[in-house]
């Protein structure tokens, strides 16, 4: 219930923000890191939706790519590695109120952070999930992540990856729940733009994986794709993407994808070569787990003490208990 | 012959029997023919009774037993088994309603359905008992159940508003509660910043009884207060959050919530018998409620720590001197009127004063004998009055029914009462004085069925025009005069007779023993030609001469009756008729204006196609498709960006990512813009070189240095080449 008069004062005076009102400290990443991109994007995202600082949240685990709170001026919380959905639950949970973004590396959400993603589709909150997948560990200097690509040649994998790398798009279609799925490249700012607005406008757990260059460790890993816009498949149609004419004219190959089919979701999903771009899958009817367990019921003081009490009190050991009993004995 | 026509004129022209050949109806019990077949309604599958669910959060608030047993067995006559318990359901569903119209009172369904349950299984094999056990176990919902009789309305509605008022008080109260506790958490944020929060004595409070002997109160109240920060909330800010917290925590508007000890004033009542007293309960709180909604939105700024004095002050101080808003009306509860139909006017006046009240007005009798109309019929005049009046009053939510038919209106009641305005329900419940022993589910649908008492709903939350506001098409057969309906009767050779009679205000009075004496029955044997169907009197052409009007009518054993109709009881079906007509005009049906353009664009039409049959169309087409394809080239180049010669440096902006690279080479040369984006904003500020390195190291490809601005510039050859490929 938002009063109707405050709606008004409101937009009477609300400030209009620029994007230097959202740009934090100056990024550390290498000059010509994906990742600044990313950042530029969502800045303009946040400017163009107007999205008051004080709203927002940006939350991370470690690696490269979880430096990014600290360039938003906004709350953040760069967490411990592999472990910012948890977080973003719990600030979703208690202050549904905020935006809520998350950052988070090929390395950070799907090696150890894994467990953690699976649940997060499945609880489907309302947040905004960004997996900067520059398919390496950008900041410990080059080891193989999940997504490597086989036969990638880096600091644990001397001869080249054994393994096919895992695909993120698809493990997430696989999961209960999922409720928005989209693949954007940081090279095309247009399209990662409207990928990352779509994902932020949708109720759920939206999860975009980018496809991230790091120019520092694998500088020519995406060249090929970079180089021939024919291996992009541009996804899009009504309730996907609308393509401006001057992308369509540089990106030809496109495809009409119908969001809401599951089914060919998740085939365009384990596509490799072209790359599709786009929303791959979404679903409005998918409830979200803050709502379902939402009680209504208002938190005063009293009423979290007396809940934190009950359950302090489950672990507490009475020193009079022991004490009588050992008198006793 | 002759003579027997004379008295059955007679009667028809005056209302007086002269004569032996006719029969006065008050001692005859006779009922319209199309009364026949209802006569024990507990037998028959229909809407009533009513279940008014106590409890479900945001399922529907009514449904009708049937309605309910359907659901059920949707749910669990779903196996091979399914034929029997759909058997046993209907079976147990006539049987709650032959307990339930026993019954007076306030009973639940579980305890009618537990009666009916036993008294069937009484006389039941296994089989029953295993139907009536799945079906108990699939009932979910409960709630009192209500018959259609004379409170049924009252009830309804009632129980309609009461579910829906709790909804939105629940949710108000919960956005009041949270107002309240964030603003008391500013309050308590502050003190523990205050000397007596820091102070040993306060510190030690807090702390657990076991530990308070590892800690030194003293030092740390001394620590805390040297670092607590010096900015105490202004005092302005203080006393606006103190009175905002009194405004929230003593409002009556909305019941306190369920587990809240804080003490609350009595929640103020909302239901009222006649609109004088609803309008000025509603004046006398105005104030209140101006406050409050006042508070709610400043509290809403000041949570936010968006209230701001030097722009918001001014703009509470002038709060509402224009009327509360109707958005900030709907945020309390809306009055509910239970009255009677003289209470129309007063509703209409309360409506015009701003009320935002819901208006039941129930009727019982329609055929009441008023002083005004003398020795007549103060029939429902005042339906099509109403009708008009809705639409003229276009922001009044008005809906009228029958009894009977509420039940299927129940959507559009929901919408009634969710409407965020004045709703008026005028409705009549049946249990009529001169009915006898008639039930008043049959009197109300026998209303609605003659078009004595229609239904139509205007809705003005349905769209901007009359046509999507006002519907009528929910009477039976709404495009005729009359609706027409089939009997088949036995007549004096043992033939079976079908016959298509038309339902009208006639046969609904013939019910009422009060209007008896309009009526005179013929003794079989003096049946003749010249008594017709009373539609032939009804129609637009004269009253046929040399012939009297009849009803056919049935008695206690199911024999039919002819029985004359007097010429007062023609003209009042009349007058209905046309009342009725234009209802279908305000409900679109029949329209005499749409009938009207419909007939000259068709003669327009066929005019048209008499000389040049298949020409125009096709020219048209083919000179419109290029013209859709030259704009649509166009769009797409002017969308293509313009590019710069080649001479010249530039950069591709709309593709930049932002990587920082040629910043980093030249930031004087290349800069962002306000997205972000990287151009060139002045080539002389920096070597070619720089041009090209940047070229070379943008992560993109989207630099192109152009051609070198200074010839001298050393090393320019290798330069060239290298930033040929970003040409
Ligand atoms: C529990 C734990 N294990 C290991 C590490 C070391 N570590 C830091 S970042 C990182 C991987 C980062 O890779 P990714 O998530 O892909 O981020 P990127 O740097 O590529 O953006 C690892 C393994 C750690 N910080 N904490
Ligand atoms: S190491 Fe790679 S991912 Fe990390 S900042 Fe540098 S370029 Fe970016
Ligand atoms: S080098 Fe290219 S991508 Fe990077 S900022 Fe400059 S123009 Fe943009
Ligand atoms: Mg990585």
């Amino acid at each position: 219930m938002t009063i109707a008069a405050t709606e008004c004062l409101l937009r009477m005076y609300d400030e209009r923000y620029g994007l230097e009102d959202y740009q934090g400290g100056v990024p550390r990443w290498c000059t010509g890191c994906g990742d600044n991109a990313i950042l530029a994007a969502v800045q303009r995202l946040c400017r163009d939706e107007n999205l008051r600082p004080e709203k927002m949240v940006f939350v991370s685990g470690i690696g490269c790519s979880s430096r990014f709170p600290h360039y938003m001026k906004s709350y953040g919380f760069h967490g411990i590695h592999g472990r910012a959905l948890p977080i973003a639950e719990g600030i979703k949970m208690v202050r549904p109120d905020l935006h809520v973004f998350v950052n988070t590396g090929d390395g950070d959400c799907c090696s150890i952070g894994a467990a953690h993603w699976i649940h997060a589709i499945r609880y489907n909150m309302n947040m905004t999930v960004m997996l900067h997948d520059n398919q390496i560990y950008g900041l410990t200097k080059m080891q193989a992540s999940p997504t490597s690509p086989k036969g990638l040649k880096s600091n644990t994998t001397p001869r080249g990856a054994y393994l096919d790398g895992l695909q993120p798009l698809t493990v997430t279609l696989g999961v209960q729940n999922v409720s928005f799925v989209a693949q954007a490249v940081d090279w095309i700012p247009e399209l990662l733009y409207d990928i990352l607005s779509a994902a932020f406008h949708h109720k759920g757990f939206s999860f975009v994986r980018i496809l991230q260059r790091c120019p520092e460790w694998l500088p020519n890993l995406f060249d090929p794709w970079m180089k021939d816009p024919q291996r992009l498949l541009l996804l899009h149609g009504e309730g996907g993407l609308r393509i401006s004419p001057a992308l369509s004219k540089a990106y030809q190959n496109q495809q009409q994808h119908d969001p809401s089919d599951l089914n060919r979701a998740r085939e365009l999903a384990s596509v490799i070569d072209p790359i599709p771009v786009g929303i791959l899958y979404r679903n409005t009817d998918v409830p979200c787990y803050e709502d379902l367990r939402r009680t209504g019921q208002p938190r005063s003081h009293d009423f979290i003490k007396a809940g934190l009490e009950a359950e302090f009190d489950k672990f507490t050991v009475w020193p009079q208990e022991s004490g009588s009993r050992t008198t006793a004995a | 012959m002759e003579a027997e026509l004379q008295t059955h004129i007679a009667f028809h022209l005056t209302g007086r029997r002269r004569g032996g050949q006719i029969e006065s109806l008050d001692e005859l019990r006779l009922l319209p023919l199309p009364f026949a077949g209802y006569r024990n309604l507990a037998e028959l599958r229909y809407d009533f009774p009513l279940v008014l669910f106590a409890d479900g959060a945001d399922e529907v608030p009514v449904q009708s037993l049937s309605g309910l047993i359907d659901s059920l067995l949707q749910e669990v006559a779903q196996g091979p088994d399914g034929q029997r318990l759909r058997r046993h359901g209907l079976r147990l569903e006539q049987e709650i309603r032959a307990v339930a119209s026993g019954t007076s009172g306030r009973v639940t369904l579980r305890t009618h359905w537990d009666a009916a349950a036993s008294r069937l299984a009484g006389h039941g094999e296994e089989p029953l008992q295993d139907s009536l056990r799945r079906l108990r176990a699939a009932l979910k919902r409960d709630g009192e159940v209500v018959d259609c009789d004379e409170d049924m309305p009252f009830r309804l509605l009632r129980h309609i508003w009461a579910v829906l008022r709790d909804r939105n008080a629940r949710k108000a109260r919960d956005t009041i509660d949270e107002l309240a506790i964030k603003l008391s958490d500013i309050l308590a944020a502050e003190f523990v910043r205050t000397d007596e929060g820091l102070s040993p004595e306060w510190l030690k409070a807090g702390m657990g009884s076991s530990h308070q002997n590892a800690f030194d109160f003293a030092v740390m109240s001394r620590l805390l207060s040297q670092a607590a920060p010096k900015t105490p909330l202004p005092e302005g800010r203080r006393r606006r959050i103190r009175w905002l917290l009194s405004v929230l925590t003593s409002q009556r508007f909305f019941p306190a919530s369920k587990g809240s000890d804080a003490p609350t004033a009595a929640p103020y009542e909302f239901v009222f018998e006649s609109c004088a007293e609803a309008v000025d309960a509603f004046r006398a709180r105005l104030p209140e409620m101006t406050e409050l909604a006042k508070a709610l939105a400043m509290a809403e700024l000041e949570v936010e720590g968006r209230y701001n004095e030097a722009k918001h002050d001014r703009l509470f101080d002038d709060f509402a001197s224009n009327g509360l808003s109707p958005q900030e009306l709907a945020l309390f509860p809306d009055y509910l009127v239970l009255a009677r139909p003289d209470e129309i006017p007063a509703a209409l006046n309360a409506f015009a004063v701003g009320l935002p009240a819901k208006v039941l007005v129930q009727s019982d009798d329609l055929l009441q004998s008023s002083a005004l109309a003398g020795d007549g019929l103060a029939l429902a005049l005042g339906t099509k009055h109403l009708a008009t009046t809705a639409v003229g009053l276009s922001a009044v939510f008005v809906l009228q029914s029958s009894s009977s038919g509420l039940m299927r209106l129940r959507d559009q009641i929901l919408r009634g009462f969710a409407y965020p305005g004045p709703a008026l329900f005028n409705v009549f419940s049946g249990a009529s004085a001169g009915a006898g022993a008639l039930p008043p589910y049959l009197i109300a649908a026998a209303a609605a069925e003659a078009r004595v008492f229609p239904t139509f709903v205007y809705d003005p939350s349905a769209g901007p025009d009359l046509a999507s506001r006002f519907q009528a098409q929910m009477n039976p057969q709404s495009e005729a005069d009359w609706p027409l309906q089939e009997f088949a009767y036995e007549d004096e050779q043992r033939q079976r007779i079908c016959e298509r009679l038309p339902f009208t205000l006639i046969d609904f009075v013939a019910c009422d023993r009060r209007y008896a004496r309009h009526f005179a029955c013929v003794p079989r044997t003096k049946w003749n030609g010249s008594m017709v169907p009373v539609s032939e009197f009804l129609g637009p052409q004269p009253a046929p001469s040399e012939k009297v009007p009849c009803l056919l009518m049935v008695d206690d054993e199911n024999v039919l009756q002819k029985v004359i109709v007097d010429v007062k009881l023609i003209r009042e079906a009349r007058r209905c008729g046309e009342m009725w007509r234009g209802l279908q005009e305000l409900g679109g049906i029949r329209n005499s204006h749409a009938m009207k353009l419909l007939a000259e664009e068709r003669k327009a039409w066929a005019e048209q196609q008499q000389p040049t049959r298949s020409n125009g169309g096709g020219a048209t087409m083919a000179s419109a498709a290029p013209a859709a394809t030259a704009a649509a080239s166009a769009a797409v180049s002017e969308a293509a960006e313009a590019k710069p010669a080649s001479d010249e440096p530039y950069i591709e902006t709309a593709r930049c990512s932002s990587c920082d690279e040629c910043i980093q080479i030249n930031s004087r040369m290349f800069a962002y813009d306000k997205n972000k984006q990287a151009s060139i904003v002045d080539p002389d500020a920096g070597t070619y070189r720089q041009l090209v390195e940047a070229a070379e190291n943008c992560q993109v490809a989207v630099i192109h240095p152009g051609k070198p601005r200074n010839p001298n510039e050393p090393g320019l050859e290798e330069l060239l080449k290298r930033a040929e490929p970003f040409l």
